[in-house]
């Protein structure tokens, strides 16, 4: 199935495959893959992250359908 | 998501009274009362807002006055009570909850349910990211405005409003950390404190897109 992809700041130095510069891209994910399996898989498992998907905050074990759009943040101190 | 427009000027919908009396019924909470938190409730008082739901457990120090509202006879006060007592200055009126706390995880619903908008403007990382995931649970209807990226000397026409939610706005050039050793200028972070009180406003407003 295929998901849509978008790192932020930093993380868009991660994306896994081709694509242009920091845009949000398609990504090809098997079926049923929760979004920590496929965090870890790019490499981000380690990263502190805030994870949103389809615009709302989405925890590890959240099963991604096809469609779904996965954004992933750095949270970036200071204030 | 793309930022927002910066083209042609949007007409606002209420006049400069109906602004003032569209936010005087409103309630805004404020996580954090530094450089961000302080100078976002003197705009928002400024506007009209005239409540407000501030939390902060720090008190004033003298490196504080670089860039957060707060004068020399303050230092060593609360936070939360030197800056209800500016705004008290600027708003006679305003009607302010004072929260001398840290703000953790169980607290945000208890604290915050009640607001129409929540902005987040703590310094760490992990606090924002606590405070982003924890609202977006607990309150997914709650507007929240967070910030990433506001350090150092880089132009300021890099800070800007993006909708990243479905109740979520993110400000900042998501990029400049302060564990990177930039500094926090008094002009950038009241950048982004002007972004995070006017996305407020227009939210407040019912104009939140671009």
């Amino acid at each position: 199935m295929q998901i849509e992809l978008a790192l932020f700041a930093k993380l868009s130095a991660r994306y896994p495959v081709g694509g242009s510069g920091r845009e949000p891209r398609p990504l090809e994910v098997e079926d049923g893959v929760t979004v920590g399996a496929l965090v870890e898989r790019i490499g981000l498992a380690d990263e502190q992250r805030i994870t949103f998907v389809n615009g709302r905050h989405a925890a590890d074990d959240l099963r991604l359908a096809a469609g779904d759009r996965l954004a992933i943040f750095p949270p970036i101190a200071g204030g | 998501m793309p930022a927002e427009s910066s083209g042609q000027p949007q007409a606002c919908p209420l006049d400069q009274a109906g602004v003032r009396a569209r936010l005087a019924d409103a309630s805004v909470g404020i996580i954090g009362l530094g450089g961000l938190g302080s100078n976002i409730a003197m705009m928002l008082v400024r506007s009209g807002v005239r409540r407000l739901v501030l939390a902060d457990f720090d008190r004033v120090e003298p490196s504080n006055l670089a860039r957060q509202l707060y004068f020399p006879d303050q230092l060593g006060s609360l936070k939360t009570d030197a800056l209800a007592e500016t705004l008290m200055r600027i708003e006679p009126g305003a009607e302010l909850t004072l929260i001398p706390e840290r703000i953790d995880a169980g607290d945000i619903a208890r604290v915050f349910g009640a607001v129409d908008v929540l902005l987040e403007a703590v310094d760490t990382a992990e606090d924002k990211a606590m405070i982003v995931e924890t609202a977006s649970d607990q309150l997914p209807d709650t507007p929240l405005v967070w910030v990433a990226g506001l350090a150092g000397c880089a132009t300021a026409n890099a800070i800007e409003t993006q909708r990243v939610g479905d109740a979520s706005w993110l400000v900042g050039d998501l990029e400049a950390d302060v564990r990177d050793g930039l500094p926090l200028l008094a002009s950038r972070v009241m950048v982004a404190a002007a972004h995070e009180a006017h996305i407020a406003i227009r939210i407040l407003l019912g104009m939140p897109e671009a």
